[in-house]
Formats: structure tokens, C-alpha cells, sequence
């Protein structure tokens, strides 16, 4: 601090107006919402007394484990899927693009903000039995008639998601390979190490922890999803979310909706603090670069 | 083989490497042999970071080969030449103590457990490390950092030792003690190092021999004493050690003696070195060169004094010569009487055997 | 540093991740002017009666004025409290920016559903009836933790010891940010209010539990593909695309261009 200048007041209190607003508008509402999970289901209503039933009917309900189970195993796919995609890309944008750096991260950051509804549209008249995919195989001649497994299923779900995630994962890891200067993979490689052992051992460990949140991020995402699956997910692509949805919207039971999603988050937050864990274990949560 | 009898360690034969048009290297053939500690210096953008790479397998040479212990490695990629490299940034992998660092090459060639041990606990001994095991890179200084990174590269027992300016970003202090280290790991360990400089004081101080570099080219390689007493062309003169390399015209006169107009100056002796009559270039050593008070009969040829530094070890005058387009440079003891004042007319004089006398161009 | 580095196997993956990422959207954006009622190739000729359509449709023009209104307030609601709380966060050293930063960038992490639903339930709550006001709140709620994102990194990136010498000189707290910090972030910070922009008209999943009678755009997408198979929906969709990517372009030239983002091929 300059000698002379006095600051009377912490610039914090700047962000005072913010914050008022979001503790009316964030911390209060969640806290309501947690406070519903436990009250007495009406019709779109709900009133005291205070009761775990909402609880017992979520987790007594045997569509919603169903449901559960899809979520988590289409979250974990969707996340996968695009982790083990963006790693080669943001790899390439890093190391290989040269002056095709800009274009293409234009091109990935613009298709971020496609919408939502537009890209799972758009996959829904791809994937259709009249879709693109489907002529493009029968003019090829690879089939017949056209195949109506590609869409209303849990791949179409999964895919779209994929789509929807994989520019936000690219950014992110690229922002992860750039303090990985070039010089420590030729390190690496003139004390012996082929392409394979450079990526296990410097890359991966270096990357572990951006790619372990953005992996976390979307399967949180996709597991809470609610459009996707009601548009493109047929019978077998429903999920958790959706039935959410339907208590709140359609079928009224309030509680019920607000029991579930608390248990969603509760799950989640386990699925941070596990990874977290874990990270913080291999001394791989933060790296301290200097060269 | 080499000139000594060694076995070739390294050989490279007619390498030429070009970026576009333009050649980086040019038609290079060199020999160093097991053990020798060779340094290639010169400027940069002189080539000799190319050839570095070219031997590490980072590069692919535009002609030429490669040959390591007499087995072609042109086409063999990095990772599996007996060759390693210190770079100039340590680039100690972050994520692993400065133990699983240097045991990384051991690692990935699936080494038995307790001889990675062993091998670390020595290498980090060898770079007077040693314990520091389990400490983390981003504790350590930067001469430490390069420390682990030469134990790094060291465990692995290379036969050919790559170093690539390894010091430069060191401060001077550490950059003097870190040489001790090298000249002694160097005994200690017995591989053949090829070093990159482009200080000429660090090269003169390490090495065996030293290859001067100039665009691309290999002007003269020899051991220090000879590349710095007998340059073989004028830009290794000036570039190892400072030199006043000054154009002059010989002309034989009669009874053995030779005349040299340096300037509008003319000095007429007997050369033991018997320069070839025409134009030349006189090799002069700051140090080599006596100043005096100017005297009619004084027996070198007048100058006048344009500017000095106060060197501590002496003073370094620059002397302004009728007819020369540049300034001498002489660096003289530092005497009770003082220095020559700005201005002062004064007599340069030298050894006659100690100066050198390169053929020159003209135009 | 070449044979190290290259990898034509990641190269190819871009490739394809880069078709697969733009191919789906451009095949929406080539049917929005087919000439008939088909969605499927062979793409018979161009035409713009579905964009004839869709712009007498009265719903339609409704639905994104809507839209246009709501992204307005919210991006100015965002951007005023934003730079204020991002100036609070940047040059505080209080031990309140943690709790603050978390509360702020809490719904980044929260799926849509969670916000949408706690924001019904509050509303519901507190009596105030469902609609585009609703949404608003909703939408600055999503939109403010991107917007302080970047104009916190852009504080945080620019050097206070500049506004440590307007102090010096003699500016008041007020002109030393209107005259010195407003100036070195004023890019920075329109992208990302264009950004606000582009997120809240885009955005669905909170709007569909805080809305009332009335339909943003997304909304209207939502509702016709549930209804139609035409190419309107097409229509619709490239329009809105059209929006949102002009107004992350500029975000893009504005913020990415300026900062590090770019991490020099080779170094």
C-alpha cells in the first residue's frame, strides 16, 4: 500500500448489494426448498407438521431407484465419454495448432453457447428414422430399412449430452495443459519415455485434477438433466430429474420433488468430497509449478 | 577413433539442416571421442543449439548422419538413444519429489525397487544432494533445481551427456560453483559431455575441446589454450577472449625484416612468424599490449587515449590509432603512477611473438 | 520439440470432435430455409417461407420480445452488481471474499433444476405471482457468477498499483474508478455483459418452473417441438443461434483476445 493513501472503507461492501441479493434470492430459496422436503404434501401445496414421510415415499417408490440408477449410469457415460474426447483435443489446441489456436477455439467456445434446446432438436431429427444418419447408412447400403435404435434411448440421451458438455470440457483442460510448458514432455522423452508413458506419467497425473472436476461437473449436470431425456430419452433414457420435474409440475407432490432433488444433492456433494479425497490422497489436487 | 586414441563416442557426418532457405547448419563433420568434454560455443542463432538437438533426436538433420558409439541413430527417435539432456530450465516434474524425479527414467525401464533406491541416493550424492529424497521441486533454489536435474539424467548412466546452456539462467555465483560441480561430475562419471554456451569464459574454464560456431559453420575446434592463443580465423578472435582484430598490409623489405602498415602507421621488424606478404588480419590481446608515454624514439607506434574503465585487476583503455576505423582495446596492470588521462598521447608497443597474423580478404 | 509434440492421432480426434460439434447445428440451420415440409435430404431447394412464417406468427414475435426484454434487464442488473462485486472482491483483503466468493459462484456448480425449483418454491412462498419479472430474477441469479468470473479476473489482472497513483494524485474512490479502473477493464467488461446477454436469452431450464402465462423463446421452442415437425422449429432455432452468436462474438473478441487464454504453441 502507498504511504498517504487511506482506504476508508474495504472495498468489499461493494459487493454488499450483490449479496443481499443473492441470499434473498439463492440462500433462502434453497434453504425453503430444503425446509419442504420435510413438511406435509397437498395438492401443490404443502403445510406443517414437519415430517420425514416425503423421504420414506422418495426412497420407498421403486420407479424412482429405477430412475436413480439411470441417471447415474448415463451421467457417468455422458462424463466419460466427454472427458476421453476433450483430452485429445485440448492436447492438439495446446501443442499442435499453431496459428489454427484461434479459429478453432473460436469455433468450440461459439458452439458452447448453441442452445440447449436447439442441439438436443437437432439431434432428434438427425437420429430419426428419417434422419440424416439413417439415409446417409441406406445410401451407403449398409442397411436396409432404417434402424430406430439410434434415438428414444439412452444413447440418444447420452450423445446429446456429449454435445451439449463437450466444448465446456475442452476449455477447461486446456486451461489445465497450459502451464505444462513442452520442455517437460521433452524431459520426459529424452530420459526415455515413448508417447504412451509420457501421457501416463506426466500428462494424466498433471491433468488428474481438471479433468476429475469437469468429469464431476458433468455428470452432476446429466444426472439432474430433465429435458433431455423428456424430449429424446423414449422409455429406457428417463431419468431422475424428469420425475422431479413431475412432481412439481404435473402430479403435485411437492414434498416428494423436494426430497429427491435434497437427496440428488446430498449424493453429489459425497461425489465431490470422494474425488476431492482422493485427489488431496495422490497429491495431485494442486500443483506447484515453477521452472 | 579420435586424434588420441579414444573410441568414437559421438560422430557426426556432413549434417546439414535447413529451415527453408535457410541453412542453420552446414555441412558439419565432427568427431569426440569417449569421455571428452567438448563445448560448442558461439553466438546465438550460430547453429550449435541445432546440432545439440539434432544429437538429442529432437531434430531430424536435413542431410547427414548421426553416429552414437558407431550405430546410426539419424532415424531414432529421443527416447531411445543412449543419450540425455540437460536443458536450460531444470522442468523438474511438479507433481513428483525430487526422489521419484530422479528415479523417473529407472521407473519407466521397470527397475527393481531397491536398486532405484540405491541408484537415487547415489546420483543425489554425486550432486551433493544428498537426503533430499522426499523434499519437493518448488522448495528448492534454481542451482538446486539443476542439480536434481542433472542426477536426474545422470542415474540412468548415459554414455553421452547432452547439456544445453545448462547454467545461463543461474546467477553468477551459483553459474561458478555449479562449473566445479560439472568439471567434477565429469571425472567422476566418465561420459563423454557435449556442451552449449555462448559464454567463451565458461567454455575456456570446462571443456577438453572447444568448437567455435559461426552461422551454421564450425570455425575451429581444439583445446582452449590453442583456440584462445591461435584463433584459426579473425571471429574466433574476437569471439574467445577479447581480441583487437586489426586489418594490416605486409610488405617484405629487405634482410628478413617485414613491414606492417597498420593504419597510417608503419612498424618494420623481424617476425618470427614470417607473415605472408599482402593484406592480413593482426590478432592483438588486450593484455598483450604495453602502453607508454609517447617518445620520439619510443619503439611501438603512437596513439592517443579516448576513454578507460577502472577494472579493478587494472585499467581498459581504448586507443584511437591514425588511419584505423576502430579502437584498440589494452588492458593494463594498475600502477602506483595512475592512469593515462583522456586525450594523453601514448606509445603501443608489444611482444612481436605473442601476435598472430590471419590472412585476410580483401573487400 | 517437433517429434515430441506432434500427435496425428489427436489431431484427427479435433477433427472430428470439431464435425461432430458444428455438423448437427448446421443441418438445423440448412433445413430453416427448405423449400418444403421435409426434414429430410434430399434437400430439395432453398426457400424463406418458414422464416415468412414464423415472423407473422404472432406467439413467436411475443415470445422473443420477451426474451429480448428479460436478457436486457438481467444483462444490466448483472453488469452493475457484477462490476461492484467483482471491484468488492478483486481489492478487498477481507476475510469475508471467501464465504462471498462461494455464495456468488454457487449456482454455477447447482444444476438448473435445483435453482428453478428452490426459486418456485420461494416464490410460491412469498406469494409473488409467476412471470417474466420472476424469470428475470432467475436469470441475473444463473447469469452473475459467469459475468464476476471474467470481470474478477480481469481486476485481478490488471495492475492497482495504477489506481494506487490516481489515489496518490489526489482522486476521490468514485473517479479513480471512472477514470482509471473503468477505462483498462471497460472491454473485458462489455464482453462479458454480452455474454449475460447471450445466456439469458438462451436459457430454459430455470425459466420453465419460475414462468407464468407468458413464453420466452426457448419456452416456444420447447412447446413447438412437442407440437409441430416442421421446419419452423428450424427457423426458430437458427434465429436464436443467430442471436447468441453475435453476442458471444463480440464477448469472444472483446475478453479472450486480451488475455492469456492464448498459451503460445511451442513455449
Amino acid at each position: 500500500m502507498t504511504p498517504g493513501t487511506s482506504r476508508r472503507r474495504d472495498p468489499v461492501l461493494l459487493s454488499f448489494p450483490a449479496a443481499m441479493g443473492f441470499l434473498l434470492l439463492l440462500a433462502v430459496p434453497l434453504a425453503v426448498f430444503l425446509a419442504y422436503s420435510f413438511m406435509t404434501a397437498g395438492l401443490f401445496t404443502v403445510s406443517p407438521p414437519f415430517t420425514f414421510d416425503a423421504y420414506a415415499r422418495a426412497l420407498g417408490y421403486g420407479l424412482n431407484g429405477i430412475l436413480a440408477l439411470n441417471s447415474i449410469v448415463i451421467g457417468l457415460l455422458a462424463a466419460a465419454a466427454t472427458v476421453v474426447l476433450a483430452l485429445p483435443v485440448a492436447y492438439w489446441l495446446r501443442y499442435c495448432a499453431g496459428r489454427w489456436q484461434m479459429p478453432c477455439l473460436f469455433i468450440i467456445t461459439g458452439s458452447m453457447f448453441a442452445s440447449y434446446l436447439v442441439r438436443i432438436y437437432a439431434w432428434r431429427t438427425i437420429l430419426g428414422t428419417r434422419g440424416v444418419f439413417n439415409q446417409g447408412l441406406e445410401a451407403l447400403g449398409v442397411i436396409d430399412e432404417p434402424v430406430g435404435f439410434l434415438l428414444y434411448n439412452r444413447f440418444s440421451v447420452t450423445l446429446a449430452l456429449v454435445h451439449i458438455f463437450l466444448p465446456y470440457v475442452v476449455l477447461v483442460l486446456f486451461a489445465g495443459f497450459r502451464p505444462l510448458a513442452p520442455a517437460f514432455l521433452e524431459s520426459a522423452q529424452d530420459l526415455g519415455a515413448n508417447a504412451w508413458q509420457r501421457w501416463r506419467r506426466v500428462i494424466l497425473p498433471v491433468m488428474a485434477a481438471p479433468a476429475a472436476t469437469s468429469f464431476l461437473f458433468v455428470f452432476i449436470l446429466s444426472a439432474a438433466d430433465y429435458v433431455t431425456p423428456q424430449l429424446i430419452g423414449g422409455t429406457s433414457g428417463q431419468m431422475l430429474g424428469v420425475q422431479v420435474q413431475a412432481n412439481f409440475k404435473a402430479v403435485g407432490d411437492w414434498p416428494q420433488g423436494a426430497a429427491i432433488s435434497i437427496l440428488m444433492l446430498l449424493a453429489f456433494v459425497a461425489c465431490y468430497g470422494v474425488t476431492l479425497l482422493g485427489l488431496r490422497l495422490r497429491r495431485l489436487d494442486r500443483i506447484r509449478w515453477v521452472n | 577413433m579420435t586424434a588420441e586414441g579414444r573410441a568414437a563416442s559421438v560422430q557426426i557426418e556432413r549434417v546439414t539442416h535447413r529451415y527453408g532457405a535457410m541453412a542453420a547448419l552446414s555441412d558439419i563433420d565432427l568427431t569426440i571421442g569417449q569421455g571428452e568434454f567438448v563445448t560448442f560455443l558461439g553466438p546465438s542463432g550460430c547453429g550449435k543449439t541445432t546440432l545439440l538437438r539434432i544429437i538429442a533426436g529432437f531434430l531430424r538433420p536435413s542431410e547427414g548422419r548421426v553416429l552414437l558409439q558407431g550405430a546410426d541413430v539419424t532415424a531414432v527417435p529421443p527416447h531411445k538413444r543412449p543419450v540425455n539432456t540437460v536443458f536450460q530450465r531444470p522442468s523438474l516434474f511438479p507433481h513428483l519429489d525430487v526422489g521419484e524425479n530422479v528415479a523417473f527414467s529407472l521407473r519407466l525401464a521397470k527397475t527393481p525397487e531397491p536398486e532405484i533406491k540405491r541408484r537415487v541416493a547415489d546420483a543425489l550424492a554425486l550432486v551433493r544432494l544428498p537426503g533430499y529424497e522426499r523434499r519437493a521441486s518448488h522448495e528448492l533454489s534454481g542451482g538446486q533445481m539443476q542439480r536434481v536435474a542433472l542426477a536426474r539424467v545422470l542415474v540412468a548412466r548415459p554414455r553421452v551427456l547432452l547439456l544445453d546452456e545448462p547454467l545461463s539462467a543461474l546467477d553468477l555465483a551459483i553459474r561458478l560453483e555449479m562449473e566445479e560441480e560439472l568439471r567434477r561430475v565429469h571425472r567422476e562419471v566418465g561420459a563423454t559431455f557435449l556442451y552449449v554456451t555462448h559464454d567463451q569464459r565458461e567454455a575456456l574454464a570446462l571443456s577438453d575441446r572447444v568448437a567455435v560456431f559461426n552461422r551454421g559453420r564450425i570455425e575451429q575446434i581444439d583445446r582452449p589454450e590453442r583456440v584462445y592463443r591461435r584463433p584459426a580465423t579473425p571471429f574466433v578472435a574476437r569471439f574467445v577472449g577479447d581480441a583487437n582484430v586489426v586489418p594490416v598490409d605486409v610488405t617484405r623489405a629487405g634482410g628478413g625484416e617485414t613491414s606492417i602498415a597498420i593504419g597510417s602507421e608503419r612498424i618494420l621488424r623481424r617476425f618470427p612468424q614470417s607473415p605472408e606478404p599482402g593484406p592480413a588480419w593482426l590478432v592483438l590481446r588486450p593484455e598483450a599490449l604495453l602502453l607508454s608515454e609517447a617518445a620520439p624514439r619510443a619503439p611501438g607506434i603512437p596513439g592517443i587515449v579516448r576513454d578507460f574503465a577502472y577494472r579493478g585487476s587494472g585499467y581498459a583503455y581504448r586507443i584511437a590509432v591514425a588511419g584505423l576505423g576502430e579502437m584498440l582495446k589494452a588492458e593494463v596492470p594498475a600502477v602506483e603512477s595512475g592512469p593515462f588521462a583522456i586525450g594523453a598521447p601514448v606509445d603501443l608497443a608489444w611482444d612481436i611473438s605473442a601476435c598472430l597474423f590471419l590472412r585476410r580478404r580483401e573487400g | 520439440m517437433e517429434s515430441t509434440l506432434r500427435s496425428p492421432f489427436s489431431g484427427a480426434i479435433t477433427i472430428a470432435s470439431l464435425v461432430f460439434l458444428i455438423a448437427p447445428l448446421a443441418v438445423v440451420v440448412l433445413f430453416s430455409f427448405h423449400e418444403t415440409a421435409s426434414l429430410a435430404f434430399p434437400f430439395t431447394g432453398f426457400s424463406l417461407r418458414w422464416y415468412r412464417a414464423v415472423f407473422a406468427s404472432p406467439s413467436f414475435l411475443n415470445a422473443t420480445l420477451n426474451s429480448l426484454i428479460v436478457a436486457s434487464v438481467s444483462a444490466i442488473a448483472t453488469l452493475v452488481l457484477g462490476v461492484m462485486a467483482a471491484f468488492g472482491l478483486s481489492r478487498s483483503s477481507s476475510a469475508l471474499r471467501g464465504p462471498l466468493a462461494l455464495l456468488f459462484f454457487l449456482p454455477i456448480t447447482l444444476p438448473g433444476l435445483f435453482l428453478g425449483l428452490a426459486l418456485l418454491v420461494f416464490f410460491s412462498r412469498i406469494a409473488l405471482k409467476l412471470s417474466l419479472v420472476t424469470v428475470t430474477l432467475g436469470h441475473i441469479v444463473y447469469v452473475f457468477p459467469y459475468f464476476l468470473l471474467i470481470a474478477k479476473a480481469a481486476l485481478d489482472r490488471m495492475d492497482s498499483a495504477l489506481e494506487d497513483v490516481a489515489a496518490d494524485l489526489g482522486a476521490s474512490p468514485w473517479q479513480v474508478f471512472w477514470r482509471v479502473t473503468l477505462p483498462q477493464i471497460r472491454p473485458v467488461v462489455i464482453g462479458a455483459t454480452s455474454l449475460a446477454f447471450a445466456l439469458s436469452f438462451d436459457e430454459f431450464v430455470i425459466t420453465f418452473f419460475v414462468i407464468g402465462s407468458q413464453s420466452t423463446l426457448p419456452l416456444y421452442i420447447w412447446s413447438s417441438m412437442r407440437r409441430t415437425i416442421d421446419p419452423s422449429i428450424n427457423t426458430i432455432s437458427t434465429l436464436l443461434m443467430l442471436v447468441t452468436l453475435v453476442m458471444f462474438a463480440v464477448a469472444f473478441a472483446l475478453t479472450i483476445r486480451k488475455d492469456g487464454m492464448r498459451a503460445e504453441v511451442g513455449r
